[in-house]
């Protein structure tokens, strides 16, 4: 039973790790059902190679199995046989059942919530000088036209935010705009919801297209005002 | 050796039951997520498509949806009175009916409310399907009700400005006030012969929904507080309308398993005949 026994505790293990623990890990997510199956299946295939390397072990590892199948000589095993015989088409009919039923599901959304910017808003730098009345005046802009949604503590709960999904961005989440640069930021103000590539589901977003109604300058002040209300950095580089 | 025994026993059944706890967290989180669709249940001997207090309706599983004061483009406003809608639909294989609840302490002419769906396959931005920079968006169907009116008017948007009335008037709607809320039915065959304009509803399918709402108040100057795109508002859900029962997929499992079964004693033999 040894060259039978390891693979299967190492699948079982392998399982455990990839269900159990390997979506705790900081920076890590649940996997996809697909996923999970696709790693045992690499796993197996790379049992069969390592146990099937020589005549020895090929034996050792086939050996078993072709006997219990048979039912050749495993005596008390014999029960357990015929469950298996019994259990594996039942499986495979759940199987089947499962991915041919209509699911009651509505379809899964994936969006991405920082999908990359247009050439042209990349490393642009706030051409505002960073004064406190600059940073005051952008707190002021923000207040007037951000925070209903945005939120007074710029954490995306203001009093215009419970009915849009998604939500609108919590500035104080590290991570928002503490990990993009400033002209990511201009970009979004800027374009708004509408100018988001077709992966960040532009047909959901509230966001206001801005250029229709504040100048630049007015943007990059308020981008000011985001960072100091939110107590967080631009992202850059150095 | 019957410590280590007992001891990994217990480790072993400590594993189990952490296991089944986050196999039923895990369920329990999918189901929280959940009420994301208004589904439109089977009914048959007929729809109640004039009567918004119908009997029938509490067999519709009722879908709760959050509103919010319109801000994406002007006018804006700022706070709204009606915070939810609540939203059950039933329908016979050749008409739905949906049925529109929510609270509104006052009674007024100008109160109103609209569905909005995707028309096509193309997203539409929910604001009106107004255009997208970077993708091309479609249509949308919008059943506009008013109660100084009490029907629905069926109107087509794609942008802001662009709404307009259908010349094909395909929807029915009727209003009833009581108890500081109101229940408004909206109802329509389920296809129309205007797939461009109007929404075409295929039992089975997901469908883009949306809602607005108008408190027709006025404020101390006789103004309307809530008026054009200064509504309460919904981001895009979904709708389905539920399809007839389908029992192939138990015909589909009964021959994998029967197939499987063959497959073991074909092998089974040819291992016995191989020794």
């Amino acid at each position: 039973m040894g060259a039978l026994g390891k693979p299967i505790i190492l699948m079982i293990a392998m399982y455990l790790f990839l269900k159990f623990v390997l979506p705790y890990i900081p920076g890590s997510a649940p996997l996809p059902s697909s996923l999970i199956f696709l790693y045992l299946l690499l796993t197996a295939a790379g049992i069969v190679i390592f146990e099937t390397l020589s005549g020895e072990s090929k034996e050792a590892f086939w050996g078993p199995m072709q006997r219990f199948l048979t039912g050749e000589n495993i005596g008390g095993l014999q029960a357990l046989r015929y469950g298996i015989l019994v259990l594996f088409p039942l499986l495979i009919g759940w199987q089947t059942y499962g991915s041919t039923a209509s699911s009651d599901a509505p379809p899964a959304e994936s969006r991405t919530i920082h999908p990359a910017p247009p050439g042209e808003y990349t490393g642009l730098s706030n051409p505002v000088p960073k004064t406190p009345e600059n940073i005051m005046q952008g707190k002021g802009f923000y207040a007037a036209f951000c925070s209903p949604c945005h939120g007074g503590n710029f954490d995306g709960k203001g009093p215009a935010a419970r009915g849009y999904n998604p939500p609108p961005a919590n500035f104080a989440d590290p991570t928002t705009i503490a990990m993009l640069q400033e002209s990511y930021l201009f970009w979004r103000i800027k374009k708004g919801g509408v100018g988001l590539p077709i992966e960040g589901a532009p047909w959901k977003s509230a966001m206001p297209r801005w250029e229709l109604e504040l100048p630049d300058e007015w943007i990059w002040k308020i981008i000011m005002g985001e960072y100091d209300g939110a107590h967080q950095s631009p992202r850059t580089w150095e | 050796m019957k410590r280590v025994n007992h001891v990994m026993k217990r480790v072993l059944r400590g594993a189990v039951v952490a296991i089944a706890a986050m196999t039923i967290a895990e369920a329990s989180l999918s189901f929280a997520q959940e009420s994301v669709a208004v589904k439109a249940t089977i009914v048959t001997g007929g729809l109640p498509v004039d009567d918004p207090n119908a009997a029938i309706w509490s067999s519709a599983m009722p879908a709760t949806f959050p509103m919010s004061p319109q801000v994406h483009w002007p006018n804006r406003i700022q706070e709204v009175t009606v915070q939810d809608v609540s939203v059950r639909a039933l329908h016979d294989g050749n008409q739905v009916a949906f049925l529109l609840e929510y609270k509104d302490p006052s009674e007024d002419l100008d109160d109103a409310a609209a569905f909005e769906f995707m028309v096509g396959d193309k997203k539409a931005h929910f604001a009106h399907g107004q255009p997208m920079l970077q993708v091309e968006g479609g249509p949308v169907n919008i059943w506009f009700w008013k109660h100084k009116d009490d029907k629905a008017v069926d109107m087509t948007a794609k942008g802001f400005g662009t709404l307009k009335p259908q010349t094909h008037q395909d929807v029915k709607a009727k209003g009833a006030y009581a108890n500081g809320g109101w229940k408004i039915v909206f109802s329509r065959t389920l296809s129309t012969d205007h797939p461009e304009e109007d929404v075409q509803i295929i039992p089975g399918e997901f469908i883009s929904i949306a809602f607005a709402v108008w408190d027709g108040r006025k404020d101390a100057v006789g103004e309307l507080v809530e008026k054009g795109s200064q509504k309460a508002v919904s981001s895009w859900w979904y709708f389905r309308a539920d399809a007839p029962p389908d029992y192939s997929s138990y015909m589909y499992a009964a021959i994998a398993a029967v197939v499987a079964l063959g497959f073991q004693f074909v092998l089974i033999r040819k291992l016995k005949k191989g020794q």
